[in-house]
């Protein structure tokens, strides 16, 4: 084995993961929204915002991730969608924006429903005699919501959550496929341009391993620190 | 009905049913409570005591009857949209028998809460309030403390004071002091003594026969979702005139 194409080709490896860390950053951010707002409609009364969120977590998780992306990429561009292309963006980057967009929010979209889950589980983990002590107070549903349960679920799911933020940065190699130059579309240049098809493919997978490895010892640490508080 | 009240009641309930499925657990209640009255309901383990507790502050939602508190019936559906029935609930307290004090908030925290989030107190006067009421229960150096820090008959003290914060005009008592170890249950009775000496309205669901010999302006009965007979402490533990009330007294007396 030879690695010594490393020395011409490793900045394409810390380009691919600065866009790979880009990419699952803002997917997590729309996967906690969408997954929050889906479980709050999942165990709300309004049943037909029970049944349209509990439609899209079994949709999501029921369909690949490859053709959500390929829906999501080519299908918004067929029926007249674009994202809106911002030149700056575009160069941070190194890749057209709108791109990164259609790969963010495919993510985002399919986090959201795994997200959903997990706080869903969280919030129904959560003694029913809470929910009736802060309702026999006068609080209304949504303060709830917001002061008792949510605090106490958050610290719940905590080791599922992070596990989610593992995954996704796993999983975005996928948009790779659309030409989003991340960590995976960088290994394949860089395989290309050598002529080797094999190593470049060890090293992305030691960085990815980089990556998600502090993160979940991260995670990991911050638990326990919550743990110990209690 | 004996007694006459001496006010307007601060709660009257007309015919009360709740259902759950097939289940009777309320068969038609008919009753009130008066301001500063001491309610105390005893009988049987599923005789409907707790049951018809948590209709009277909608906790269980009435399969049919009216309930009217402080002049206005809250049974209505219609009346609980708009914050209708968060409203009936600031004024009408309730303690539960498993203490559900919120763990991961403070002493202060959990007290002051509902005061700052409902009624927009500002945190230094809602903590002033929590302070006179944790002197009135002694634990103001618990202030600080989390709940799983404190006994069991420290956090129903707690739980009794957080209540007490939004100054209801009737408090609800679930089994008080049925969760606590026997060391501890006299602490709790004390403050609810003192509560009631302080002609605080309250309805308590209590297996505590002494509580309710001591404290109790009226005693109710109830069996099979029924009250079977109702009268002071001192008639209907002296003399009960239902063989249901008998047989029960004998039990647990």
């Amino acid at each position: 084995m030879d690695f010594s194409f490393l020395s011409k080709y490793w900045p394409y490896y810390v380009i691919g993961a600065k866009n790979t860390i880009l990419l699952a950053f803002f997917a997590v951010i729309i996967g906690v929204a969408i997954g929050m707002l889906i479980a709050v409609c999942r165990i709300g009364k309004d049943k037909p915002l029970r049944f349209v969120s509990a439609a899209y977590v079994e949709f999501i998780r029921g369909t690949p991730l490859l053709v959500q992306l390929f829906i999501i990429y080519y299908g918004l561009q067929a029926i007249g969608i674009r994202f809106p292309d911002i030149p700056l963006a575009s160069r941070v980057l190194g890749i057209n924006f709108a791109d990164f967009m259609a790969g963010v929010i495919t993510m985002g979209i399919n986090s959201g429903a795994y997200v959903g889950e997990i706080f869903r589980a969280g919030i129904q983990s959560i003694d029913k005699g809470q929910t009736e002590a802060a309702r026999s107070l006068g609080l209304s549903w949504p303060k709830t919501l917001r002061y008792v349960i949510l605090p106490q679920a958050i610290r719940n799911v905590l080791p599922a959550l992070g596990n989610e933020f593992v995954v996704i940065i796993k999983e975005s190699s996928i948009v790779s496929i659309i030409g989003i130059a991340d960590l995976m579309y960088k290994a394949n240049t860089v395989r290309g341009n050598t002529f080797k098809p094999f190593e470049p493919l060890l090293v992305a997978a030691l960085v990815y391993f980089m990556l998600t490895f502090p993160l979940s010892k991260f995670l990991a640490r911050v638990e326990k620190r919550m743990r110990t508080h209690d | 009905m004996t007694d006459t009240p001496a006010f307007e009641p601060i709660v009257k309930i007309e015919n009360l049913h709740k259902h759950f499925g097939a289940l009777k657990v309320l068969n038609g209640i008919d009753e009130h409570i008066s301001a500063g009255e001491v309610v105390v309901l005893i009988g049987p383990s599923g005789s409907g005591k707790s049951t018809f507790l948590r209709c009277l502050n909608l906790m269980e939602e009435p399969t049919y009857g009216k309930i009217y508190f402080d002049g206005n019936e809250i049974t209505n559906r219609e009346s609980w949209k708009k914050g209708g029935l968060d409203r009936v609930r600031q004024n009408m307290g309730m303690v539960f028998q498993h203490f559900n004090l919120f763990p991961h908030m403070s002493v202060m925290e959990n007290i002051t809460l509902a005061p700052m989030k409902v009624h927009s107190l500002s945190k230094k006067s809602a903590e002033e309030q929590a302070f006179d009421l944790l002197d009135q229960v002694g634990l103001t150096d618990k202030a600080h403390a989390h709940p799983a820090q404190l006994s069991g008959g420290q956090k129903q003290r707690i739980a009794i004071v957080r209540a007490l914060a939004m100054e209801p005009k009737l408090l609800l008592f679930d089994e008080p002091t049925s969760a606590l170890d026997p060391e501890m249950v006299g602490e709790v009775l004390q403050v609810m003594n003192n509560l009631a000496k302080r002609g605080m309205t309250m309805a308590v669901v209590t297996h505590e026969m002494r509580f309710a010999r001591e404290v109790a302006s009226r005693v109710l009965f109830m069996d099979e979702g029924i009250i079977v007979e109702e009268g002071s402490a001192q008639k209907l533990f002296s003399a009960p005139e239902n063989p249901r009330t008998r047989e029960f007294l004998a039990k647990v007396l």
